[in-house]
């Protein structure tokens, strides 16, 4: 009888795994916005200033998950705020700013707003709806003056088919390079970045 | 025990790689272009055809459980494929009816111009260019040979699609656009792309089959909101790969 114990034991393990992996399929998205696709934009046109990003800051209604598909939540592999930041940044450092916390320039807060995937399930197929809304403020580091204010809505829309496990699991993604694109490419935030005066040239 | 663990743990690593996000999202047809100077913006492609999606489950729903209790029916295989086509048929003939109301409140309205207009507004503002030009028609032999590059606007689908589960009733605007741009002498592309572009917000459907003004405002919103988004694509484009 001992000797069954082990078999049950990974039995349970196995089982337990799937359910945590796979199995559940709203566990865990990986929402990424890969270096490999970041460009130099119109935030490149501003001289290299230094950007003192502070840490983003969740402003979502409902911080405990993106969405729910099939009865289960759908959640993040990692914070929200987290995936957020490390995209701005990605976006600042191709586009020549640079990154500190001493002798800035200007301070970068950014806040989610929206981050959801919204499931609209019809008979024979599903659509997905990615939504990423971000609040960026610049402000003066030294007397606090807010420069900008720009909300940025990136919205990616897809229809899968019902039995399609996998079509849905990038919207996300494109939601959120759409938000970094418009982000890269505004042309006030260029312009107001154009205007400050560095720390090492007043 | 011991023989299990490399299984449990394949099984680990095997499950959790499916819970990845399938593949990053593709990068857009280009090549750099920044030595394009003078640009011309035209509408293109053929009819935009307006749709309205609700992606209603029902009456297909409805009719899965009517053959759930004939389920004894030797005419299963038959009724279930009927279904659907009754299904499709049925939400096909109501998305059609307020689509043709809602072409009738926006006549007069060209969506490829609208998104055509807002590309050129969006580019010009970025001082990126000598000089973007936006032209109704296809460009004549002399403004060819003037552009460097001419984009082309066209918006094969646009109308109302339902984007959330649980609020019947309420649509969004949306314009499904693409975007070309090419060299006038060389044909050579330099740029492609196409967007899904959906409004943040959510609107009545039935104001919007009603009020004519409201229909026409909501619906120019959302296509410069399309050019916007194809024009910033576009510029995210330009020193693609630098």
């Amino acid at each position: 009888m001992s000797e069954r114990r082990p078999a049950r034991l990974a039995a349970l393990v196995l089982g337990v795994l799937a359910a945590s992996g796979c199995g559940v399929k709203t566990a865990g998205l990986d929402v990424r916005y890969p270096e490999v696709g970041v460009n130099r934009a119109l935030l490149a046109a501003a001289p290299p200033r230094r950007v003192e990003m502070l840490p983003v800051v969740d402003r979502r209604a409902d911080t405990r998950r993106i969405g729910t598909r099939e009865g289960g939540d759908i959640v993040t592999s990692r914070p929200v705020t987290d995936i957020v930041g490390e995209a701005l940044l990605l976006e600042l450092k191709k586009n020549g700013q640079i990154g500190t916390a001493d002798r800035k320039d200007v301070v970068l807060a950014a806040a989610v707003e929206e981050f959801r995937l919204d499931v609209v399930g019809a008979y024979s197929s599903t659509q997905y709806v990615g939504r990423v809304v971000l609040a960026v403020t610049l402000a003066d580091p030294r007397s606090g003056e807010t420069l900008l204010i720009r909300r940025y809505v990136g919205i990616s829309r897809r229809v899968v088919d019902k039995d399609s496990d996998n079509g849905w699991r990038d919207v996300m993604d494109v939601a959120l390079a759409r938000t970094m694109h418009d982000f890269a490419t505004d042309p006030e935030l260029a312009s107001v970045m154009t205007r400050r005066l560095t720390a090492f040239n007043p | 025990m011991v023989r299990t663990i490399p299984a449990v743990l394949a099984f680990a690593a095997l499950s959790l790689v499916g819970c990845a996000s399938s593949s990053p999202p593709s990068r857009p047809t280009a090549r750099p272009f920044d030595d394009v100077r003078r640009v011309i913006v035209v509408p293109s492609g053929g009819e935009s055809a307006f749709a309205v999606v609700e992606y209603s489950p029902e009456p297909g729903r409805t009719f899965d459980e009517i053959l759930k209790w004939i389920s004894w029916s030797p005419y299963q295989a038959v009724l279930r494929p009927a279904a659907q086509l009754v299904h499709r048929g049925i939400n096909w003939a109501l998305e059609a009816d307020r689509a043709a109301t809602a072409t009738s409140r926006l006549q007069g309205l060209s969506p490829r111009s609208v998104v055509a207009e807002s590309v050129a507004r969006t580019l010009e503002a970025t001082g990126w260019f000598d000089e973007i030009r936006f032209v109704e028609r296809e460009p004549s032999v002399e403004e060819r040979r003037r552009a460097d590059a001419i984009v082309r606007v066209a918006v094969p689908t646009w109308g109302l699609v339902r984007v959330r589960d649980v609020e019947a009733g309420l649509l969004s605007g949306f314009a499904d656009v693409r975007g070309q741009m090419a060299m006038p002498r060389t044909g050579v592309v330099l740029w492609e792309e196409s967007q899904d572009v959906t409004s943040p917000e959510q609107i009545p459907v039935e104001t919007f089959l009603h009020d004519r003004d409201f229909a026409r405002q909501e619906m120019i919103v959302v296509l410069e909101r399309a050019g916007q988004r194809l024009a910033n694509e576009l510029l995210y484009s330009r020193s693609a790969g630098r």
